[in-house]
């Protein structure tokens, strides 16, 4: 039950994220965003 | 520092492009480490089972295991084999399947479950530059064996609670340990995906009535419990006179009595909550210490290392033996599966029961190559 609660979290903070990405302005933080959602997807496909 | 761009969404979809290109090749590493190295069943396997048929809830789940079962011609007694506990002590993995590919028992039935935690080999330990895999060269050609880690995978398991509580003693350890099967026995339904697979095997013991079951381990050349058979108080006494065999046949080992108060591990819930005679092996594996230098493959199989060279020259190591040569995985497996072979011996000359088993290479032809005892078959 915890896993689940833990990727729903993860899928939370992978949307803002995303959403975030694309609405920043600043290309270094758009660079930034592209590497979090890495191992965001990765977990959350449960891959890693 | 800032770079200003003004089609925000177009530089946002080229670089979710890039970390889409990263995730696939990264989701193939991941991935590329649930596949499970090939096992040849010798002349002595008469079935394969999983661990799901004693205990069914663990069935289409990663934590359901191959039980090989080698049965003698003649009835006897029992023996479980335990390899693949922890996915870093690949000495334990590969005595398990060197058994699978040799043994004929005579007398008695031996169980030998090679990736008793399946889901421990399909991941490595963070931080700890390890490797995926690693080789063993043979007559018949190359063959690789996965390098794991000692805990449940957790994409399997997730997340650790900051203190695990072992369920039956109410013993208190550091979180992760929580996903250790070794701290997780005798398991139980309602627990944690690892408590589970812990009460798999409970249950094989249970239902099957072992009458030996031998968990093989490997540790750290600078941890005091190496070179080392550790007994339950019930299996003292075939410890002991399985280690006098041992040490006629020029092995260096020593016997400890299982701690009553170290709670989970084989050597004590399965000997307290089953009828089981336990025991646990240890060897010294200097590629899950905490001295060495660059880790590798080759670390895993020939066990050089020149700074736990250095350390036992500074008398800093319990392997009171370790030199330039190190502790290659072939005498690191001979001394397991000489133990498993010996505690049948044992069994038989203490009249306890028939345990009888051939086809078990000498130790001193293990030690010089497990190579020729590990041919893959086509």
């Amino acid at each position: 039950m915890l896993m689940y609660v833990y990727l729903g979290l993860i899928l939370f903070l992978l949307i803002f994220v995303l959403k975030d990405m694309f609405r920043e302005k600043n290309l270094l933080a758009q660079i930034d965003a592209a590497l979090v959602v890495v191992p965001l997807i990765l977990r959350l496909l449960l891959i890693k | 520092m800032k770079i200003e761009v003004k089609k925000s969404w177009l530089s946002a979809i080229i670089l979710l492009a890039l970390s889409a290109c990263a995730i696939v090749y990264l989701a193939t590493q991941f991935l590329s480490m649930r596949e499970k190295e090939p096992i040849y069943p010798g002349p002595g396997v008469t079935e394969i089972k999983m661990l799901s048929d004693w205990y069914p809830a663990l069935k289409d789940t990663a934590g359901d295991t191959e039980v090989y079962v080698l049965k003698g011609e003649k009835e006897g007694n029992s023996m479980l084999v335990l390899g693949g506990t922890h996915g870093n002590e690949p000495s334990g993995l590969v005595g398990a399947i060197l058994l699978i590919e040799n043994a004929v028992p005579k007398e008695g039935t031996l169980y030998v479950i090679p990736r008793t935690n399946a889901s421990g080999l399909t991941a490595t330990d963070p931080q700890e530059g390890a490797p995926m895999r690693f080789t063993i060269e043979t007559p018949g050609g190359e063959r690789w064996f996965r390098f794991g880690s000692r805990a449940t995978n957790p994409v399997n398991q997730w997340p650790d609670p900051e203190i695990y509580v072992h369920a039956t003693s109410g013993q208190r350890l550091s979180g992760s340990e929580t996903r250790n099967i070794n701290r997780a026995y005798p398991g139980r339904t309602d627990g944690t995906f690892t408590e589970k697979v812990a009460y798999g095997v409970t249950q094989l013991i249970k239902t099957e009535n072992i009458d030996i079951t031998v968990d093989l381990h490997e540790a750290s050349p600078e941890y005091p419990t190496i070179n080392t058979i550790v007994a339950h108080q019930r299996a003292a006494e075939l410890g002991a006179q399985a280690l006098l065999n041992m040490q006629l046949e020029g092995m260096s080992i020593g016997l400890e009595p299982s701690p009553e108060n170290l709670h989970g591990l084989t050597h004590r819930e399965l000997g307290d909550y089953t009828d089981t005679l336990a025991l646990l092996m240890e060897t010294s594996n200097p590629s899950q210490g905490r001295l060495r230098g660059r880790t590798d493959a080759d670390l895993v199989v020939t066990g050089k290392d020149k700074f736990y060279v250095k350390a036992a020259q500074l008398g800093r190591l319990y392997d009171y033996g370790y030199g330039e040569s190190g502790r290659s995985i072939s005498e690191r497996v001979a001394r397991h599966v000489t133990g498993v072979a010996q505690f049948a011996v044992a069994f038989n000359e203490m009249g306890l029961g028939s345990i009888v088993i051939d086809g078990i290479p000498a130790y001193d032809d293990m030690v010089a190559d497990i190579g020729p005892y590990l041919i893959p078959k086509t």
